[in-house]
């Protein structure tokens, strides 16, 4: 298994290496390992969007948003902190203590007072607090060599023991209030506790930016992700330029009369020529920029067994839909709902079938005999498209379900198209790549931006219609915010490579020179630094805190970075994946009263989701890598 | 008579009341292998720890350029160009292999805040640096813990070479390598030794290390059993030095003797022999 | 010779020490006894002020039961007797130790909470054995009698749940979500189902989350109010649940019938805001008056108060009637 060759054998140009077999850049972004947390969020949203009429709307948005903010810029931090290799037990109660400092160090004097500080000065001392913290521990890892997680279970039992005495001494009493009648209020809590209430903020022409946005980023992330899928043409062949021109402006014509009109025949008629515009434009932009195939051997037998068996899971799950009452709230024996039961039956099982179909078409058999397969899972998507139109009980969620479905059929369809009739990438090829790269960060860029407009904005229509108030905190923009910045220091810095460094194996590390121990010093501060503003933003938003606040909450930051890919033992991971990580748990929070679930089961269902999850992550990484 | 790059007079180490090294003069010359030979146990690992700046030696002298120096950790004796290569410590498994080769001394571009690594020049870099030792790693993105061991010491030796060091300490580089391994990471100590670094290589099999030192440090439990040039001393001779002699003659005896029986044996020693032979050949080269 | 000069040095030091232990000082007790005769068990009468009652507690010290010891120290003070205060911080065994201290020093009578009933109850037999009048308080309303107690001062949940149902039908709400901010806790849940038993519409009885995440409780109950349309009161079986439901119920868009349980600074503040409409008070600091009361009068003139069934001290409600009044109160610390 020696990959390594003498000099005198190789004499190509050492940038393209001919002898790699061909891994492209989508097969790279999959092998990420918070691409598989990405799938199961994704997949958790859709699910109880189905389920429960408000989770998919901005009401439900704002909420589980605004519980994985305070998860999330912990679980990111301490998805830093494992992957440099250590633990810190200490962060939830952390927050509590910093929290209830700055209250206790502002709050007037007086019999029950405090030190009466201004929160110029208390706010400032309670970050000092925190970071010291963070310092005493990993000074007491680095010279005793304990277990991190040793050492920091001890600070966390000394935290919470100590906020108790602290609140009993001063206030007599378990909570300390009075953060609202402190010197400088205001101007922190601006920066703290600022909120943003979206019934305030209306956008008019908002569903026409979103659907601008959102259709210029499907055609360019479609047309970025064909770029790195196939092998470019050299000449480009100009007639299939026109046939591409041809189909796009029949899709705009049709997209623009439906926009238009509402009767039900121009619907169909108009939707038609999309669907007919998008594929004579794919089969146009393939004939103009892609090379032709050549003859394919089959490889391996066709498997027709799965494709049976995808079939026959896919009836299942539509006959379990169209059998079982919608509306039913009968529970069924002691944990779910007919109704839910219904939802994970037909979802469960149109995944499975649709991931077999998929397999299927992937490997084995001739291309055309993968083409077929290819047009059955279209078949099958618009079939279950008209399913979920007419028999899902989520109003809003239908309709769009219903235009995605489609729109994936037609997709899959053309694409299916294209690789019967196109050669497939086997290299690297630096310009159709870097073309590709760019459209399609652009497209999900553009689709991000759609999703944030539609989401953050709202209408008059909408404002008259509904009565919640929809309110976004500034700890959402942190959350975002820490999770970047942490995601681009690991990836792009030197600090980024020494806590992947230390966290694989410190000795080499030292070895080679990368300064050890001041980055776990450095990682333990920063964890407790995090642990300082969650506290200011728990401070400010609830003016009052209870001792306990906070206490246990670290074992969810670190499921929240396993879930996400971190791994327990070091070295490897992602901080985004701990962002993700921690918005799946808060949608699994939330989900389950939106829902209407029986709460005693929550621990349940979160053990159950957070098992999926990893499994999900774990699979993911094994196909993308499979080719290796 | 030039200084040598790295010179020990007369090092001794207790640990307590265990003497671990005894007395022990060596040296290393830029462009030259000296290769520390011992069984388990004969002190090798303190050796190393000596001169990596781990440990601090009892009595004697530790001279760099023929000046006498103190090591406090192991980052002073990397600044003074003396690099190790421990046997599994070398490089960090989850990380790829242009990470590991620019580990702790990575390219940066921009400025203030922004500063982040230049990942191109990075990977170039240690795509050219490998292939110029000869090694040809097909994807510098991939981790190093898909790399074979041999070629995981590689990566760890072009990395030391690249950096500027001046002494290059192996520490059993070939222990846990098949045949055909040791013998690219033996190839791998000669283009070092080419490019004027001075290698100290420490093993406990001689057959590796007859082939490509130019001086032999025999250690036998914590005392040098003899400072000897190539040229000095035949590979039995070595062999028995190591091993305390009688010993390992009779056992030699009992195992040609098992030979003489056995064809299957024979055929196996006669195939050593021809592999140690075409290593003699190469180190001539 | 230097280590028989600290032998000797010692050994001094011990003889000192042994001679300067103080002899037991006896106080004998004056006063008039009387027998009682006829019963199984002979009771002596002790009147006037020689009476010691122990108040062994799960006590923590904190906000509640502070009110409660003040409550025992007012009626000792008024009717003249010892109150020996001894919190356990809810360690069973050190309650355990300090029952059976009082039972040694001859204590005219104990009161107990059981919180942790299967481990204190030995000791509080051992009390009644021996003859000692025992009164539970605050927790135990179902192993009182069992043990011999004379009564049970406290509030049953049920009861107060009850209570709390009533109050909604009278302000007129027509589905309830009972909050609450732990599992498995049988009070809690007690709660809920006296909120059932009387009250006129639906009652939804769920999990929202533990104090230690106050902003999830917040969005739980928000989301419970989308979900559920028709929810248009909660109840929550705590004081801060009670007040993270102002919060919810802004979110969710529409006013809904607010009520709690206990009494804290913040849901005062929000009964006087108008924010909640009422919260169940348990009257703690009858919890700790009555027992020292009942105690004096089996004492003095072996009177026994309950007629068998537990002496409740609520549900008492505060709503915005008595918010101002109660208020100074708390502020005195004896509510």
């Amino acid at each position: 298994m020696t990959a390594v060759a003498t000099k005198d054998q190789s004499d190509s140009d050492p940038s393209v290496d001919e002898r790699l077999v061909y891994r492209g850049p989508i097969q790279r972004l999959l092998t990420r390992p918070d691409i598989g947390t990405l799938v199961g969020a994704v997949g958790l949203f859709l699910f109880f969007w189905a389920v429960s009429d408000v989770f998919g709307i901005a009401a439900g948005t704002a909420n589980y948003l605004d519980v994985s903010a305070g998860l999330g810029i912990m679980a990111v931090v301490v998805s830093l902190l494992m992957i440099g290799g250590e633990f810190d037990l200490s962060a939830g109660a952390m927050t509590g203590a910093t929290a209830m400092l700055v209250v206790l160090l502002s709050k007037p004097q007086g019999e029950f007072g405090g030190a009466g500080l201004s929160l110029h000065i208390a706010v400032p001392l309670s970050l000092l607090f925190a970071l010291g913290i963070g310092y005493f521990n990993a000074t007491v890892v680095e010279r005793t060599g304990l277990p991190s997680f040793i050492v920091t279970l001890g600070s966390f039992f000394t935290l919470i023991g100590a906020k108790l005495g602290f609140a009993k001494l001063f206030t007599d009493k378990v909570i300390v209030e009075g953060l609202d009648v402190a010197a400088g209020y205001e101007f922190w809590n601006a920066f703290f506790g600022a909120t943003w209430i979206r019934n305030e903020h209306l956008f008019a022409s908002r569903d026409l930016t979103f659907a601008v946005l959102l259709i210029t980023g499907s055609v360019l992330t479609l047309v970025g992700l064909l770029e790195l899928s196939f092998t470019p043409r050299r000449p480009t062949r100009p007639a299939g330029l026109g046939v591409l021109v041809v189909g796009a402006a029949a899709a705009a014509f049709g997209l623009r009369q439906l926009v238009d009109t509402d009767t039900v025949a121009a619907n169909w008629t108009y939707g038609l020529v999309v669907g007919a515009g998008v594929l004579v434009g794919m089969a146009g932009l393939g004939a103009w920029k892609y090379q032709p195939a050549t003859a394919v051997s089959a490889r391996g037998g066709p498997n027709l067994g799965r494709v049976a068996m995808g079939l026959v899971a896919v009836a299942a799950g539509c006959l379990a839909a169209v059998r079982l009452d919608a509306s039913s709230t009968k529970v069924l024996g002691f944990l779910l709902t007919v109704q839910g039961l219904r939802a994970i039956l037909f979802v469960g099982l149109v995944a499975v079938g649709l991931g077999m179909l998929f397999g299927a078409a992937r490997r084995g058999g001739s291309s055309f005999f993968r083409f077929v397969v290819s047009m059955i899972i279209s078949a099958v998507l618009v079939g279950v498209a008209f399913l979920v139109k007419g028999e899902s009980q989520a109003v809003r969620f239908r309709s769009t379900a219903f235009a995605v479905l489609l729109l994936v059929a037609l997709v899959n369809a053309g694409t299916a198209w294209l690789r019967l009739k196109h050669l497939p990438r086997n290299q690297a090829e630096p310009v159709a790549d870097r073309l590709g790269r760019v459209l399609s960060i652009g497209g999900l860029l553009s689709m991000f931006a759609a999703v944030a407009v539609r989401l953050l904005f709202m209408t008059q229509a909408e404002v008259d219609a509904t009565r919640a108030v929809i309110t976004y905190r500034i700890s959402i923009l942190f959350f975002l915010g820490s999770a970047v910045v942490a995601s681009w220091i690991l990836a792009n810095t030197k600090f980024g490579s020494w806590t992947f460094a230390v966290g694989g194996n410190k000795l080499a590390a030292r070895a080679v020179g990368v300064p050890a121990a001041r980055t776990k010093r450095t990682l333990f501060m920063t964890v407790s630094g995090a642990a300082w503003l969650v506290g200011m933003l728990l401070a400010f938003r609830l003016n009052s805190v209870q001792a306990n606040v906070g206490d246990g909450n670290e074992f969810l930051y670190i499921i929240a970075a396993v879930v996400g890919g971190n791994l327990l033992t070091g070295g490897y991971g992602s901080a985004a994946g701990g962002a993700i990580g921690a918005l799946l748990m808060a949608m699994s929070f939330q989900g389950i009263p939106f829902s209407r679930w029986n709460s005693d089961w929550r621990f349940l269902f979160l053990g159950v989701i957070l098992l999926l999850a990893v499994l999900a992550n774990r699979y993911v990484r094994s196909k993308a890598e499979e080719t290796r | 008579m030039t200084v040598p790059l790295l010179e020990l007079r007369n090092v001794t180490k207790y640990y307590g009341n265990i003497l671990a090294l005894r007395d022990i003069t060596t040296s290393v010359n830029a462009g030259e292998v000296t290769c520390v030979l011992g069984d388990n146990g004969a002190g090798k690992s303190t050796f190393i720890k000596i001169i990596a700046g781990a440990h601090q030696p009892s009595e004697g002298q530790l001279l760099i350029d023929g000046e006498e120096v103190l090591f406090d950790s192991p980052r002073d004796a990397l600044n003074l160009g003396i690099a190790t290569v421990y046997q599994d410590l070398a490089v960090v498994p989850l990380m790829s292999v242009w990470r590991n080769f620019f580990l702790g001394s990575e390219p940066t571009k921009s400025i203030g805040p922004f500063r982040r690594i230049d990942k191109a020049t990075a990977s170039r870099v240690a795509k050219e640096e490998l292939a110029k030792m000869g090694i040809d790693i097909r994807d510098v993105e991939q981790s190093v813990g898909t790399l074979s061991g041999g070629e995981r010491q590689s990566v760890a030796i072009a990395r030391a070479v690249y950096f500027g060091a001046k002494v290059l300490i192996l520490d059993e580089p070939t222990s846990a390598l098949g045949v055909k391994q040791s013998g690219v990471v033996l190839k791998y100590i000669i283009e070092a030794r080419k490019r004027g670094l001075g290698v100290i290589f420490i093993t406990h099999n001689p057959n590796h290390a007859f082939p490509v030192g130019d001086r032999f440090l025999i250690l036998n439990r914590g005392r040098s059993m003899g400072d000897y040039r190539k040229g000095e001393v035949n590979r039995d001779e070595l062999i028995r030095l190591m091993a305390g002699g009688a010993e390992l003659e009779a056992l030699t005896k009992e195992l040609e003797s098992a030979a003489k029986k056995d064809a299957a044996l024979a055929a196996m020693a006669e195939e050593f022999a021809e592999e140690v032979g075409q290593l003699e050949e190469r180190a001539e080269h | 010779m230097k280590r028989y000069r600290l032998m000797g040095m010692v050994l001094a030091l011990l003889l000192i020490a042994s001679a300067c232990t103080s002899d037991d000082t006896t106080t004998t007790a004056a006063g008039a006894t009387t027998t009682a005769a006829g019963a199984s068990t002979t009771v002596t009468l002790v009147q006037g002020s020689d009476l010691t009652f122990h108040m062994v507690t799960h006590s923590d010290d904190g906000v509640f039961w502070s009110v409660v010891k003040k409550g025992s120290e007012d009626a000792a003070a008024a009717l003249g007797v010892t109150m020996v205060w001894n919190p356990s911080v809810n360690d069973p065994e050190k309650q355990v130790q300090d029952i059976e201290a009082a039972i040694a020093a001859g204590s005219n009578g104990l009161g107990v909470s059981l919180a942790s009933p299967e481990a204190v109850a030995p000791a509080v037999q051992k009390a009644t054995d021996a003859g000692i009048p025992v009164v539970t308080l605050n927790s135990g309303v179902n192993q009182y009698k069992g043990l011999g107690a004379l009564t049970h001062v406290g509030q049953t949940e049920i009861v107060a749940g009850e209570g709390a149902g009533e109050r909604f039908s009278a302000l007129g709400a027509t589905k309830v979500l009972c909050a609450r901010q732990e599992q498995s806790n049988i009070g809690l849940e007690e709660r809920c189902t006296g909120l059932a038993n009387t009250f006129g519409g639906e009652v939804v009885s769920e999990f929202i989350g533990l104090d230690v995440n106050p902003d999830e409780q917040e969005a739980t109950i928000a989301a419970l109010l989308q979900a559920d349309t028709d929810i248009d009161a909660v109840l929550g079986t705590g004081p801060n649940v009670a007040v993270r439901a102002i919060a919810a119920g802004q979110a969710a868009g529409r006013e809904i019938i607010i009520g709690g349980f206990d009494i804290s600074t913040d849901i005062i503040g929000a009964i006087e805001a108008g924010e909640i409409a009422f919260t169940v008070d348990q009257q703690q600091y009858v919890q700790g008056y009555l027992p020292i009361v009942l105690l004096w009068l089996f004492n003095t003139n072996l009177n026994t108060v309950g007629g068998g069934l537990p002496v409740l001290t609520g549900p008492g409600f505060v709503d915005t009637n008595n918010v101002g009044q109660v208020k100074t109160l708390v502020e005195a610390g004896t509510r």
